[in-house]
């Protein structure tokens, strides 16, 4: 049952602090508790009805990897040993704050 | 030696002026062939790998998907040549092959003679660019010769092993080494681990109770990834408290743990300070620990070998916050010293967790603990071997505990009446009562339980072969206490071969008797050993109606009478579970596993050590159990 709400469109926007957006699908986001918390229409965030999430502290490279470790663990739900995404170890300590607050 | 020079004994061949040119223009005739060969035979498997993606094309009539063949030849194609290292040689490919994919698109059916004349077509086209192209490409010059590295332009040696540089020139030694290092970091990365290491670290995971269906969290991959490289980390910065805890157990898991990745741990605003394996810790990183975070209030520091009186001391001095003390394996301390702390600190103290303390801390300390820590509330004295019934004697006073846990060395006796007097003191204030190793308790302690304790969430009671069937189904038996929520009563069963007379430790009655009481909060059971629960009982309690709707973990070890339809009946009235542990049962066959539960300790060597959940539901697995054992 496709939901027609505005609400719910298949894709939403994430953008970092340095003005960078990065378009995901709204499945593969909602693997983090606080998007998922930001877009849900009950919660009376604003975020909802424009599905666009902004957020002031992640940088453009960080909300990158995060994206793609949204995808990465949409692709491997329901495998076995799955091998783990790689990220230099630089943008390691960042990644795990942005983690850390994104609640993944 | 050889004092022969590496050019010494080549061989040369007829000279002509043909000959003479080339080699004055540093052309080689012998080089410009092998290379053309080489790279026909390329073509050809190149291009056997073209019309084999070509054929399939004309089979399906859609348009797009020819393109996309094509193009996935052409690329797969343009990706075997890139490896070789050779620019020209990419883009020469790449067009050949989009030439070939193109005529191939176009073709009809059955159309495959004429295709063998274009492949000729194209032979002599690259005949001929490729003589061309290497007539005026530098050739490599013969083992012996000088030659300037293309990478730092020094000038050396040509030996049968120099590597080919980028550019198709060659490199000097340094330069070679090098490359190959670069080439093999590349294809480390590439590859994934071996598989013997992962698939060992995959298995730890999972007896740690982490069922890993997916993929691990963001969250614990950087923690991972931070554990890994902790040499080049210098502070964690604003990170939450609750992962410091969780990257120092990394930390002590992974023993690195030392005296130069500490201070990533220490910020003077943190409340708790927990430490897995302080093994490598020394004097003075203790002190360093209570320098930088002097308010802490909350101490675990587990593996202390080296706390030392020393640092008892300044931690009294720098520290008057200490609410919860934790140390492991603290054997440096001596008596006096503990008596000191105790004294000072004790008004404050909350928590004491002592283990592992076998050269000091005996009697006299533990009436330190009862005389000065009149706030304890939580108290766990294991594995102290200077402690005896004297200890247990003492502990009553202390009025406001609340959890309590105890095991005795093995050799100190402890008859039941202390037992009886400590819980009959603190029993109606206590939440948590943890007595292992009691060999001598009998049957007036469980009673004493039963009359005194109504606040009860943890119980256990382990490793007593004394305390009879009777006297458990007594507590349980209409007991005042709210149902528990963790039990234990692993390893109470009779010692000997031949069934008691009468049934010892926790067996059919009993069990019934407590699931009966607690099934509804249950939350962890563990009857590991209790053998003398029969196959009617189990039957009876996991039939598969009743629900137990918070039970997560089951240990049924080594209880014989267990079999696979008594797992189906777990997995079917335990809808939260998370973890089964079922070593020694060997009735258990063919078990097919839900979805998020973790199985382990199957016997047949064609299960796994440890099963878990694949994406089926209850019902299906225990459908399909059912469908083999019939």
């Amino acid at each position: 049952m496709r939901d027609v709400k505005a609400g719910s469109s298949e894709y939403i926007t994430l953008v970092s602090n340095d003005g960078f957006e990065f378009k995901i699908q709204r499945s593969s986001a909602c693997i983090s508790g606080m998007i998922k918390r930001m877009l849900d229409p009950n919660g009376g965030f604003s975020e909802s009805t424009t599905n666009v999430c902004k957020f002031s502290e992640i940088n453009g490279i960080v909300l990158e990897k995060v994206c793609e470790y949204f995808y990465y663990n949409e692709k491997h739900k329901d495998s076995r040993d799955v091998p783990d995404m790689d990220f230099p170890p630089e943008l390691c300590l960042e990644l795990l704050m942005a983690a850390d607050f994104l609640d993944t | 030696m050889s004092n022969r020079r590496a050019g010494a004994n080549r061989i040369r061949g007829p000279h002509s002026a043909l000959t003479d040119f080339l080699a004055a223009n540093n052309i080689s005739a012998a080089q410009i062939r092998d290379d053309y060969e080489r790279r026909q035979r390329e073509a050809e498997r190149d291009r056997n790998a073209g019309e084999g993606s070509a054929h399939q094309e004309q089979k399906d009539s859609s348009d797009d998907e020819d393109a996309a063949l094509a193009q996935a030849a052409a690329e797969e194609a343009s990706k075997k040549a890139k490896k070789r290292k050779r620019g020209e040689k990419e883009v020469i490919e790449k067009i050949k092959k989009a030439k070939a994919a193109e005529k191939a698109k176009g073709s009809k059916k059955g159309k495959k003679k004429p295709k063998r004349g274009e492949s000729d077509e194209e032979d002599d086209d690259d005949y001929d660019d490729a003589l061309a192209r290497n007539m005026y490409k530098k050739a490599k010059p013969p083992p012996g010769q000088f030659e300037h590295c293309e990478i730092c332009s020094k000038r050396f040696t040509v030996t049968p092993y120099s590597k080919d540089g980028p550019d198709g020139g060659l490199v000097c030694t340094p330069c070679g080494k090098e490359l190959t290092k670069e080439a093999k970091a590349e294809q480390r990365a590439a590859t994934k681990k071996p598989v013997g290491r992962k698939r060992r670290k995959v298995e730890s995971d999972r007896l740690d109770g982490l069922t890993h269906l997916g993929s691990k969290s963001l969250q614990q991959l950087c923690i991972e990834k931070v554990a890994q490289h902790h040499n080049q980390i210098d502070s964690l910065g604003d990170l939450p408290g609750s992962v410091y805890e969780r990257l120092s157990q990394i930390f002590s898991k992974k023993r690195v743990m030392n005296p130069k990745t500490l201070p990533v741990f220490l910020r003077p605003d943190l409340d708790k300070i927990a430490i897995d394996d302080a093994a490598y810790l020394e004097v003075d990183d203790y002190k360093q620990i209570f320098a930088v975070v002097p308010h802490v209030e909350h101490i675990v520091l587990r593996n202390a070998c080296q706390f030392k009186d020393e640092v008892v001391e300044y931690m009294l001095e720098k520290c008057d916050n200490i609410k919860h003390l934790q140390l492991y394996a603290a054997n440096l301390v001596t008596n006096p010293m503990w008596q000191e702390l105790f004294r000072q600190a004790g008004p404050r103290l909350e928590t004491i967790q002592l283990q592992w303390l076998d050269a000091a801390f005996d009697d006299d300390t533990v009436q330190d603990i009862v005389e000065h820590c009149a706030n304890l509330k939580r108290l766990k004295l294991k594995l102290c071997r200077r402690i005896t019934e004297e200890t247990v004697k003492l502990i009553p006073r202390l009025a406001r505990l609340v959890h309590l846990s105890l095991q005795v060395s093995k050799h100190q006796e402890v008859g039941s009446e202390s037992l009886v007097s400590l819980v009959t003191t603190n029993g109606p204030n206590l939440q948590t009562l943890s007595l292992e190793h009691f060999v001598d308790a009998d049957d007036s302690v469980v009673d004493a339980i039963h009359y005194h304790c109504i606040q009860l969430k943890k119980l256990r009671i382990s490793e007593n072969d004394y305390i009879t069937d009777a006297a458990y189904e007594a507590l349980f038996t209409e007991w005042q206490n709210p149902p528990l929520i963790f039990v234990d009563f692993n390893s109470t069963r009779c010692l000997e071969e031949n069934e008691p007379a009468q049934a010892i430790g926790l067996a059919s009655k009993s069990f019934a008797a407590l699931m009966n009481h607690s099934g509804s909060a249950l939350k962890h059971l563990d009857i590991a050993s209790c053998r003398h629960i029969s196959k009617a009982c189990f039957m009876e309690i996991f039939d598969g109606a009743t629900q137990y709707p918070d039970l997560e973990y089951i240990n049924i070890s080594f209880c014989n009478s267990v079999e696979t339809t008594i797992v189906a009946g777990i997995f079917k009235s335990c809808p939260a579970l998370k973890q089964l542990v079922a070593f020694g049962c060997f009735d258990v066959t063919h078990v097919v596993v839900p979805r998020g539960i973790a199985l382990i300790g199957m016997p047949t060597a064609q299960d796994a050590i440890e099963q878990y959940g694949m994406g089926i539901g209850v019902e299906e697995a225990i459908g399909r159990m059912v469908a083999v054992t019939g």
